[in-house]
């Protein structure tokens, strides 16, 4: 791999293959690390520790840079042959990150597979000592090549390299310090209700500088759907590749795995009472109405059409299916969720007054704290009166999305400037 | 304009580019090659118009629906490519690509219809995946000039030549890749609260990233091997399959919230 082949293995310049040894040495020593302490404790990197740690790196990659005068190895370190194979060895680890199914932080060593990959760190790889050792050897060398490119003739080319190589730089050690500091918890509160609490993802309830006060919970669902199904399996067809058809009007026809369908008649709200012999769709405009659709069904085979209601039914009444044959039925499936909104007003301790409706991608920034439309109480469905949130304060977002930006623009740089013309 | 018109303005379109590939071959001028390419390129967006129209929202909730874009998006690469570098085979290529993407429509084809998630209710939701299936593109193309070389290696005439057409693909391609991570970080972050959560989808984008980072470094060294250089771009578009579509037969993928759904 190395031009200069009679070189011997550690003699100046180095290359490549000194480049995988030292690679391969940082990843021995996070294994090493990984057995003999286990997995890293995020919280022990919680302010101000993870301000302490980035500062001396940082520190400590400009005293390297500053102090080391020409050294080779240093100039190494800061070189393709040093980049090639710590990302090498970086994106193993990644690819194996994403095969393996991966086991939350908080998780009992009992509760992990019983594996080799287990003590290896392999089943909770972001928090290993690997990773994060090979995560730091690669912003090392990152540092170093920004430092050492400032030594050179500067010229535009350079504000691509910059934008790109600190841009991940500060991303990257902005996101791995931060983490310690990120905080996540939900709330769940009902309409009228006042809250001020959150549950941590290990079970801790923990007071907040906030309260959310929910006025109203809504949720609008896409149009019904109807489907065939098989009355042994209640699997939909056809089995290779299940349609449906969402409702359009009264009056339409549609095909629908080999049976023609008629909507006769349509209930937004209905009730539906039944006993064994009697049943009876009505209109109702209250809490726990269903859904009705009434259809006409017909296939080649069948004496006459059937028709009758179709339902998928609410926590009050039953689903209902027409049934065409032996084999096949009508079915309404539950319908799926267009949009859920909450309308709310956030307390601060300071005495600040927010009223705002918080929806999937339209979170509520109060203070430091964003405020995310998470969930609701998926047993009532579209009755639900109750919201549930999700609650985060992520001191470092600032100093991430710094970096975000710069690679951002980076990005354009290189797709505008392309590749660097070589002398030919 | 619903799926099942798909097949003619698929056919439509594949004709066209078909004989835009064709004259490339026989004539200096660009002129009929470009236009009957752009042509078929109106034909299948016209198309594309109509579906998101119909549906409501943008086509690009499941995979067949990604790969529509990325039929359309390999022509425009190969378009670029032409003009800009003279290549004769490469429209060829390109439509080859193209067309197999439109039959593994034909044949397999998805579930359209109107509903959309919550999550996926964003103005983010179209750049980031258009930009994708846009570097997809382009990096396939550089795929496919990496087969080419390392199959006809020796009876390649400009080896620099071809290498700075790749180089130029690859910076195009990476450029758009991260363009796309990073717009997904950041609707990420309005969406689930977080820009990064290492998702198996995630991690297989970084993965991917790293393959193309490895390729524009090492391809700095005036000593790299040519050959080298070309079969990292292959392992790179291997991460970059694994990424798009292989996630989900992997035991990760019980856990990612980005499959996508049909
Ligand atoms: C956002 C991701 C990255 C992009 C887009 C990127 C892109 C580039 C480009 C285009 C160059 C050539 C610059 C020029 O000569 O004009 C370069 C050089 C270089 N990059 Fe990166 N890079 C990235 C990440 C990294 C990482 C993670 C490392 C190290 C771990 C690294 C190490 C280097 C080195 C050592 C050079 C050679 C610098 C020199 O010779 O002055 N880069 N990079």
């Amino acid at each position: 791999m190395n031009k200069n082949t009679s070189r011997k293995i550690w003699e100046h310049p180095w290359g490549y293959a000194e480049g995988f040894i030292v690679a391969a040495g940082v990843l021995l020593s996070g294994i090493l690390l990984q057995f003999a302490a286990g997995n890293i404790e995020t919280a022990l990197f919680a302010s101000p520790v993870n301000t302490i740690v980035g500062a001396l790196f940082v520190a400590g990659l400009l005293a390297v840079h500053f102090l080391s005068g020409k050294s080779r190895v240093v100039r190494w370190l800061s070189s393709v042959y040093a980049t090639i194979p710590a990302l090498v060895i970086l994106l193993i680890l990644a690819m194996i990150l994403g095969i393996l199914p991966q086991f939350a932080a908080g998780t009992e060593k009992g509760q992990l597979p019983p594996h080799p990959f287990t003590s290896l760190g392999w089943y909770q790889m972001t928090t290993s000592w690997p990773f994060v050792l090979l995560c730091f050897y690669n912003l090392s060398i990152l540092g170093l090549t920004t430092l050492r490119r400032t030594t050179r003739k500067q010229t535009w080319r350079e504000i691509g390299f910059y934008l790109n190589h600190l841009g991940l730089f500060i991303a990257l050690l902005g996101g791995i310090l931060g983490s310690a500091d990120m905080e996540r918890l939900t709330m769940t509160i009902r309409e009228g209700q006042v809250e001020w609490r959150g549950n941590l993802k290990t079970g801790e309830i923990k007071e907040l500088p906030l309260a959310i006060q929910l006025d109203t919970f809504m949720i609008e669902e896409y149009e019904p759907k109807l489907v065939i199904i098989e009355n042994e399996t209640g699997k939909m067809l056809p089995a290779s590749r299940p349609e449906s058809y969402m409702f359009e009007g009264i009056g339409k026809t549609t095909q629908l795995a080999g049976v023609t369908l008629e909507i006769t008649d349509y209930l937004p709200h209905a009730a539906i009472f039944r006993d064994s012999t009697f049943m009876n769709v009505v209109p109702m405009m209250m809490e726990g109405a269903t859904t009705a659709i009434k259809v006409k069904a017909d296939k080649p085979g069948l004496a006459q059409p059937v028709e009758g209601w179709v339902s998928n039914g609410s926590y009050l009444f039953p689903h209902i299916f027409l049934q065409i044959d032996e084999e096949t039925s009508v079915a309404m499936p539950v319908q799926e969720v267009k949009k859920y909104s909450s309308h709310v007003t956030a307390f601060t301790e300071s005495g600040i007054t927010k009223e705002a409706v918080i929806e999937v991608n339209k979170p509520l920034q109060v203070e430091d704290w964003m405020i995310y439309q998470y969930s609701y109480d998926d047993t009532k469905g579209k009755y639900s009166d109750t919201s549930v949130f999700e609650l985060v304060r992520d001191p470092w977002l600032k100093v991430v999305y710094t970096g975000i930006f710069m690679l951002l623009a980076g990005a354009l740089f290189l797709f505008i400037a392309g590749p660097k013309k070589k002398a030919s | 304009m619903t799926w099942d018109s798909f097949i003619y303005f698929a056919v439509s379109a594949v004709v066209l580019w078909g004989s835009g590939a064709a004259l490339a071959y026989g004539s200096k001028r660009k002129l009929w090659p470009a236009l009957l390419t752009t042509l078929g390129l109106i034909v299948f967006s016209i198309f594309i118009a109509g579906l998101w129209m119909s549906l409501e929202r943008p086509p690009l909730r499941t995979m067949g629906e990604t790969r529509l874009w990325y039929s359309f998006f390999l022509p425009v690469a190969g378009l670029l490519t032409y003009l800009r570098w003279n290549y004769k085979w490469i429209l060829s290529f390109t439509t080859v690509l193209s067309t197999v993407f439109i039959i593994v429509n034909i044949v397999k084809p998805d579930i359209h219809n109107k509903v959309l998630m919550p999550a996926l209710q964003s103005p983010w939701f179209a750049p980031h995946v258009i930009i994708y299936m846009f570097s997809y593109a382009i990096l396939g193309a550089a795929t496919l000039v990496a087969i080419y070389y390392l199959v006809r290696e020796k009876k390649i005439k400009n080896k620099a030549h071809l290498m700075e057409m790749t180089d130029s693909l690859v910076y195009a391609g990476i450029a758009c890749i991260t363009l796309g991570m990073l717009i997904g970080a950041i609707w990420a972050k309005i969406a689930w609260g977080h820009y990064w959560s290492w998702d198996p989808k995630e991690t297989w984008a970084a993965a991917t990233w790293m393959g193309y980072l490895l390729y524009i470094h090492y391809r700095l060294k005036k000593s790299s091997s040519d050959k080298t250089s070309m079969i990292l771009l292959i392992i790179a578009f291997i991460l970059l399959q694994v990424c798009w579509y292989g996630v989900n037969y992997l035991p990760s993928a019980q856990q990612s919230i980005h499959t996508y759904s049909s």
